[in-house]
């Protein structure tokens, strides 16, 4: 066991438990959390395999800033469009959200 | 009598020397201290997630999120990247965190609704099944195939050498980064905001 393969098997339960939330939960938010996760797994993974292998470290590091400022990205959007189906729909139950464009759903 | 007794005790000892070998290979020199932290890490992460994923009431399922960034954050300190661990903090636990909540908030969603109830058999089956998945996919193949090198240096990683990158090889992606940001931020300000007026005249 060499500390890249620990690193990489921690990010893949990062992802797993990602995955397994983002199945599980039935509204954006609990979404939202879940990939968050996941995000979180890869940028270990990069970090990781940057620091152990011969790979220029920096450029590694640099990469997890980009992935961060993307989830930061990423969130922001996400917090306007619940608010918008949240404001249309008056829930984020991911079942009930089905149409597109008609007011109040069901 | 003597030559049988040392025999025996050699015989005795030699699976305990295996095994002290077998865990000296794993551990050379003083990365005890570093095993042990970085269980302590996986503990937390795995803790958090598992509050993150399952927790019935939205708000422990963020707070479970942010016990997790803290836990990856002490995996970016293990791997000697300290700038990355800070960034971690501030941008994943102060930033993300706080959004995260803005959005239970703002949804009315923290103890009724939808996820205060037990999902459905089905749904669970189907989430374990997808958590299951990367593992039996992916963990095999990184314990068999990954590379096998050791850390290349506990070195911490100067943040005046990633500034330097961030200003020349990756300035470009530097740049598309904060058109994201931008774009995102006014697609953000442009979806919640336009709602507004059209919300309050009904």
């Amino acid at each position: 066991m060499t500390p890249l393969t620990l690193f990489w098997l921690a990010s893949l339960l990062l992802l797993a438990m990602g995955l397994a939330g983002l199945i599980t939960r039935r509204t954006l938010v609990g979404m939202l959390i879940s990939v968050e996760l996941m995000l979180n797994g890869a940028g270990l993974a990069i970090v990781a395999a940057a620091k152990c292998t011969g790979f220029s470290e920096v450029h590694g590091q640099l990469a997890a800033l980009f992935v961060m400022g993307l989830a930061a990205a990423e969130a922001t959007l996400v917090l306007a469009m619940i608010l918008v189906v949240q404001k249309r729909f008056g829930q984020v139950t991911t079942a009930e959200i089905t149409t597109i464009g008609a007011k109040g759903g069901h | 009598m003597d030559q049988i007794i040392t025999h025996f005790l050699a015989a005795l000892r030699a699976p305990l020397d295996a095994l002290e070998g077998l865990i000296a290979s794993w551990l050379p020199g003083q990365q005890v201290a570093a095993l042990v932290a970085f269980g302590v890490y996986v503990l937390i992460i795995l803790a958090g997630g598992l509050l993150a994923i399952g927790s019935r009431n939205l708000v422990r399922a963020m707070m479970g999120l942010i016990l997790t960034f803290l836990g990856v954050a002490g995996f970016y300190l293990l791997l000697a990247s300290p700038f990355l661990a800070f960034m971690q903090l501030l941008i994943y636990v102060g930033a993300v965190g706080v959004l995260v909540f803005f959005a239970i908030m703002l949804t009315k969603n923290n103890t009724q609704g939808e996820e205060a109830n037990l999902p459905k058999l089905s749904n669970g089956i189907l989430g374990f099944l997808a958590g299951l998945a990367p593992l039996v996919a992916l963990g095999p193949l990184i314990v068999l195939y990954g590379p096998k090198i050791g850390e290349k240096s506990y070195q911490a990683t100067d943040t005046a050498i990633l500034g330097r990158g961030l200003i020349t090889t990756d300035l470009v992606s530097f740049e598309l980064i904060s058109i994201i940001l931008l774009t995102a931020m006014a697609g953000g300000v442009f979806l919640a905001w336009r709602r507004r007026p059209q919300s309050r005249s009904n």
